[in-house]
């Protein structure tokens, strides 16, 4: 589930190249999200024959992945769902891996009204940029970012409507800040075995040969 | 007048008196908010939640030869949050939705569009195990 305001136009390639065997949906209105209380991707449930969450995880890379951010690239994420989830395909309810009701309850978040409020109030900065009206739409991201600061995919999609080097360049300058000023992290250990857990804030950065000549240049 | 509800847009009718509240046609309800009057009150799916009788001519009223809903009232007192810029109505999730949710562990119903043009609803998979991922460009 591509969840991006710009619809199929703006993901058709990743699914081209994926060549899927799966079924393949746009939420355009990152309903999905809102449902399960995620506030970032990639995010993953799985669901039960009876229609029962037996987990539910932010941060569910499907394998060790590489991110371009400007001249340099970030290295996230490890095979550890995807192994967990080829385990609980196979054994299903006896697979350690799922999680009991009182574990499930553990980790759903709650709403309370404020975060109600940023959701309604996205859903209406989506509108308006999906109409065209850029100015509304901006002022609405905006709000629904200062009402939920610690939800990625406002973040993220909101900054995005200003283009995605604008983004890059917010997501760098706020990772920064809570590098420095928070213990925030974003992607919660899943606790499966063998996970890298590594905080969203401290990404393992792969330099360019020209950003790493530049890097030196700066130091001197 | 646009409502945005479940993911989806919605044009209705719009009341021409008065214009602070958001009243909806009592036929369009269902469609633009998935609520819809029964004898025990407004229900979603399972969930019903009686009107106050005190209320019940304040939040229903015949208008422009038709029936028409109170909305805005009706989310204020089930603590559904909305917000609204000109003519367009936004509406966050029901909170007893959220909570029975919680409390059940069933995994909320939905549709979707897939990529193919088809019509996904999440309870037509049951039966199945179901791995929902999502993912994005940005």
């Amino acid at each position: 589930m591509a969840e991006d305001s710009g619809g199929a136009k703006a993901v058709d390639k990743w699914f081209v190249r994926a060549s899927p065997s799966y079924r393949c949906v746009v939420d355009p209105t990152h309903q999905i999200s809102s449902l399960f209380g995620w506030v970032s991707v990639p995010s993953a449930a799985w669901i039960d024959e009876n229609g029962r969450i037996v987990r539910s995880n932010e941060g569910t890379y499907p394998a060790r992945t590489t991110i371009g951010f400007g001249l340099g690239k970030v290295r996230v994420g490890d095979d550890a769902f995807a192994r967990a989830t080829r385990d609980w395909i196979e054994k299903g309810p006896d697979s350690e891996h799922v999680w009991s009701y009182e574990e499930l309850a553990e980790h759903l978040k709650p709403v309370d009204d404020e975060l109600s409020l940023a959701e309604a109030t996205f859903k209406l900065a989506l509108h308006f940029e999906a109409v065209g009206d850029s100015e509304r739409a901006w002022h609405h991201f905006t709000a629904a970012q200062h009402l939920a600061p610690d939800n990625w995919n406002y973040l993220r999609q909101g900054w995005t409507h200003k283009g995605t080097i604008y983004a890059s360049l917010k997501v760098l300058r706020r990772t920064s800040y809570l590098r420095k000023n928070s213990d925030k992290s974003y992607y919660a250990p899943m606790g499966l075995p063998g996970e890298d857990h590594r905080r969203y804030t401290e990404p393992e950065w792969l330099w360019t040969p020209a950003a790493r000549r530049i890097k030196q240049l700066l130091r001197r | 007048m646009i409502i945005l509800a479940n993911g989806k847009t919605h044009r209705v009718a719009r009341r021409t008196e008065p214009a602070g509240a958001l009243w909806v046609r009592m036929d369009e309800l269902p469609r633009a908010t998935g609520w819809q009057m029964k004898p025990e009150g407004a229900c979603l799916g399972d969930l019903c939640v009686p009107l106050p009788g005190d209320k019940r001519e304040e939040w229903i009223a015949d208008a422009d030869d038709w029936v028409w809903f109170c909305y805005s009232e009706f989310a204020d007192r089930i603590g559904q949050k909305y917000v609204r810029d000109g003519d367009v109505w936004s509406l966050g999730s029901v909170p007893q939705v959220r909570q029975a949710g919680l409390e059940s562990g069933l995994a909320p119903d939905f549709e979707v569009t897939e990529r193919n043009g088809h019509t996904l609803r999440l309870s037509d998979l049951r039966g199945r195990k179901v791995v929902l991922f999502t993912w994005s460009s940005w």
